[in-house]
Parts: structure tokens; sequence; C-alpha cells
């Protein structure tokens, strides 16, 4: 299998990996063909991510695209981020081989949850974190 | 630059040199046809006839009775079809973990109107001989059981399956791919009616293969067209291949044992160093009665493939126990027959090593190893 150098650099360094206290927003992705899952944290103001942070099980590029995910999620308006798109995320990857597309996937699913579990709970008040 | 470790001989193993030696002449020099009657026919003819020679002094059998083939895949085929076409109808027993190509010709046996029996095995991969005996029907007409898996590398009691095999008077097909050149094989006191083996497993080429077939056994071609082969397999036979197999062979009959007893010392140094710094890692395959290179692992809430990529980006060359083909994934069928857990499956690893492995390979394995699966961990949420 043949993967891209940004996809190997996030493998070999995942950012924001882990998990934080009280998040704004919990969201997970789950391909259960696969069994991978992705669990994002997100920290919100202003409507926008703050900070993103994940947990992956799953395949070399499952990992990566998660991390990739965080990078891309940071700065988001969160009623965007309910339609992120997979695509976008493999773009930050630099392209996935057919067989492991799911890899985008299961984190676009991750962050759209995380994203509406944030709305849901409506307590992303710009003061909040003051 | 990254060392580079190849543990991967269960998959396919360098030519050795000696080998491609043996092999050039017969690329351009003694091309001919070996069923041609002039002289360049002749030539390769010689080189066919001797390599047979090679392989039935290392079997301690006939010349006659070796029969070459493609690949193991076509021995396993010509060996199980090969008796039950013979047959027309009937019953075969083999086991859950047997190769894809033994499992697949008696499943396609089955949609042909022939009945099979899939044996469990126990958690180190052994079939329980008692089961063979028990599953055994007036109307059975083959057993084929592997010698060694090619996953966990449990090499099965052949002995006593062939001797049940053999009071009922029923063929025993082994499919001995892993095992022949780098485990003892005995023919005669195993029972063994038909034994598949290949070339490339044992530092020969890809591509060619053979099936030793016991002189009297009962079964019919499932290649048609010419007389090769005393009729059993048409086709022209790939002369410089099977001059490879030949000679590699020879070497295995000269190097085996050595190589065994560095490999079984390297394989468990390989355990040994890992489970002494990894937590929730488990053996596969049975403690002893084992392949000498063969160390198959599982690592607990780990995904395996992210393992391989890991340890790849480290120049390590090894294979994921589960694979995940097109968004699917599934868990190694030997463990799954094995009782091993999925949450254990999922992580598993297969090391196979060879004649270039040395201490200090297995010493940068363990290295690369212990680090790669504490970060795995640190982004893998633990799976209910």
């Amino acid at each position: 299998m043949q993967y891209s150098p940004a996809l190997i650099d996030h493998f070999r360094n995942p950012r924001n990996a882990g998990i934080m206290r009280n998040p704004d927003g919990v969201g997970e992705g789950e391909y259960k063909d696969c069994m991978d899952l992705v669990r994002f944290h997100l920290r919100v103001r202003d409507g926008k991510v703050m900070e993103a942070r994940f947990q992956a099980y799953g395949c070399g590029p499952t990992i990566a695209a998660a991390s990739a995910a965080t990078e891309v999620a940071t700065g988001y308006a969160l009623e965007a981020l309910l339609d992120v798109e997979a695509a976008r995320i493999e773009a930050a990857i630099g392209g996935l081989p057919e067989p492991r597309r799911h890899a985008a996937d299961v984190a676009a699913l991750g962050l759209r949850a995380a994203a509406r579990d944030a709305l849901s709970r409506g307590d992303t008040r710009s003061d909040r974190h003051a | 630059m990254n060392r580079k470790v190849y543990l991967d001989h269960n998959a396919s193993t360098p030519v050795h040199p000696e080998v491609v030696e043996a092999m050039l002449p017969y690329w351009s020099e003694r091309f001919g046809n070996p069923s041609s009657v002039h002289g360049f026919g002749r030539e390769a003819r010689e080189g066919l006839e001797n390599a047979r020679e090679q392989v039935a002094h290392f079997l301690r059998v006939g010349k006659e009775e070796i029969v070459f083939t493609s690949g193991g895949t076509e021995s396993d085929n010509m060996a199980i079809k090969g008796v039950a076409m013979g047959r027309g109808r009937g019953h075969l027993i083999t086991s859950k973990i047997e190769h894809h190509a033994v499992l697949r010709a008696v499943q396609n046996l089955e949609t042909l109107g022939f009945e099979a029996t899939y044996l469990d095995v126990d958690g180190d991969g052994l079939v329980d001989p008692d089961a063979v005996r028990r599953a055994i029907r007036p109307d059975t007409i083959l057993i084929s059981i592997m010698h060694a898996n090619s996953e966990i590398g449990t090499i099965q009691l052949a002995r006593e399956i062939g001797a049940v095999a053999h009071e009922h008077g029923i063929p025993f097909h082994v499919d001995a791919v892993q095992t022949f050149g780098k485990a003892p094989i005995d023919l005669d006191a195993f029972n063994i009616d038909l034994l598949s083996f290949s070339a490339h497993k044992i530092y020969g080429p890809k591509g060619v293969a053979g099936l030793y077939i016991r002189k009297g056994t009962k079964m019919v071609s499932v290649q048609h067209g010419g007389e090769h082969e005393r009729r059993r397999r048409a086709g022209t036979e790939n002369v410089t291949g099977i001059v490879g197999l030949g000679r590699a062979v020879e070497i295995r009959g000269r190097d085996m044992v050595d190589e065994a007893v560095r490999l079984t010392a390297l394989r468990d140094r390989l355990w040994e160093g890992i489970r002494d710094q990894v937590p929730d890692v488990r053996l596969n395959g049975h403690p002893t009665r084992r392949l000498p290179g063969t160390c198959n692992l599982c690592y607990r809430q780990v995904e395996s493939e992210s393992i391989v990529l890991g340890l790849d980006l480290k120049g390590i060359g090894v294979s994921a126990g589960s694979a995940c083909t097109s968004g699917n994934v599934e868990p190694s069928y030997v463990l799954v027959a094995m009782g091993v857990p999925v949450e254990w499956s999922m992580g598993a690893v297969r090391h196979s090593l060879g004649g270039s492995t040395t201490a200090e390979d297995i010493d940068y394995v363990v290295e690369s190893t212990v680090p790669l699966v504490a970060k795995l961990r640190s982004v893998m949420p633990v799976r209910a």
C-alpha cells in the first residue's frame, strides 16, 4: 500500500492525540465493518473550535486521518463542522488509496458527531473560558 | 537510513544465490522444450529430471512419485480434486485452519455434491487425531490436514493423523508448503499419500512447486492437455523454475537442521524480548511444536495494520494477522478457530524469520516494537 508523505507524517507524529478535561463537545465515528473507532474532544469558543483532540482505533490511515482532522477542525465554525466532508480530511493527508477511503469517512463522522454534541450542549458562550 | 529487516519468510523468501546460478543456463542456453526429441529438448529434459531426482532424494521417494506444478495452490487443488474426481462422490475431512487453497478446493467440491467435515483446532492450533478418527464415515475418501499453518506455525500431529488414515485405508494429503525443507517429514512413517510443497518458501523461485503422489494412489488429472508429467499434469514444465526448486531442495538438505536450531533460538529471543517489555501481548500457536522461524503475537487493543505500518517505516517487513480490505476487516480465521478473543486477534502480527535473520535484527525489531506499541496504545481508545 502506497501512502502519501503527509499521511505518513501524521501517522508518525500524530497531532493533538489524547483527551481533554471538560470538553465542550465529544463525538465518535465508527465504521463497524472495519472496527475503526475515532473519538474527538472539542474546546469551543464563540461558536468556533478552539482546540480538538483525538483518539483513534484503526489502521495507520485512520490514525493519520484523525490527526489531520483535528487540524482541519481547529478554527471551524461549529455549524459548518456539522457538514464537514470526508474529502476535506482526505485532502489534508494527501489522498488515500481506494481500499482505505473509510479512514477519512470515519474521521468526518466523528467530527460531525462532536460538533452536534457541542451545539446540543449550548454552553459554548464566549465567556465560558474567560 | 533505516536498517532493513525482512521478517516475512512465510510469505516468500529471497532466491538463494546458488539457486540463481543453477537456473541461469536454463533461460537461454538450455531453453528447449523437455518434450522435444532433439538435443535442445534433451538438455532441458536432463535439467528437469535431475531436479526430480533431487526432490525425490530429499523426500526419500521414487522419482516417478514427484509431479511438478505452478505453485502450492495448484498442488493442493490437484491432490484434493484429483482424488475426489476419481471417486465421483464421497466425504472429505479437513480442518478449519487450512490454507485457502485447501479450504476453497473442498468448498468447491461441496458445490458438486461432495460432503466435508471441517475439524476444529485447540487453543494452540492443533487438530486432535481422535477428532479425525471420529469424523471418518464409511464414504470418507480423503483426509487433508496441513503440516504447519503459515500464520501461527503450529506443526500438526501428522504421524498420529496419518496412522488414523492408514488404519481406515483413506488417502492422506498433507499441505506441507510451510514445512517442506524446514522441518523433518517422513512420508512412510507419517503414512502420507500426497504432499504439497513449494519452491519460494525455501529460497527457490516463485511459480514452481510440486506434489508427491504415493505410487498406487487412485486419482485423476484435473488439468487436461498434453502428456506431461506422466499424464498427471498437462502443460510444458517450467524447466528453469524446476531446476531452481531442485537446487533449493538440495541446499535445504544441507542447511535445514542447523538453520532450524538457529532460528528457534532467534524466534524465542524475539518473543521474550517483546514479552518482557510490552504489556498485554500473547504468543499464538503451540509453544514448542512450531515452525522454527515463526512468531505470531497479538497485542491487545492495538490494530495490527498500524503496527505493520509503523514497523515498515522502520524498514521492518512483517505481516498483519487481520486484513483490512476495502473497508472490511476480518480477524484471522485461524486465530478465530483457535478461540482467540477479537480484542486480541485484531492486533495479530506475524514475524517469520529466515536464513539471513541475525540476533541484531531481532534486537532491532524488539527496540522498534516496544515504543511503537506504546505510542499506538496512547492514541487508541479502549474498545468495549
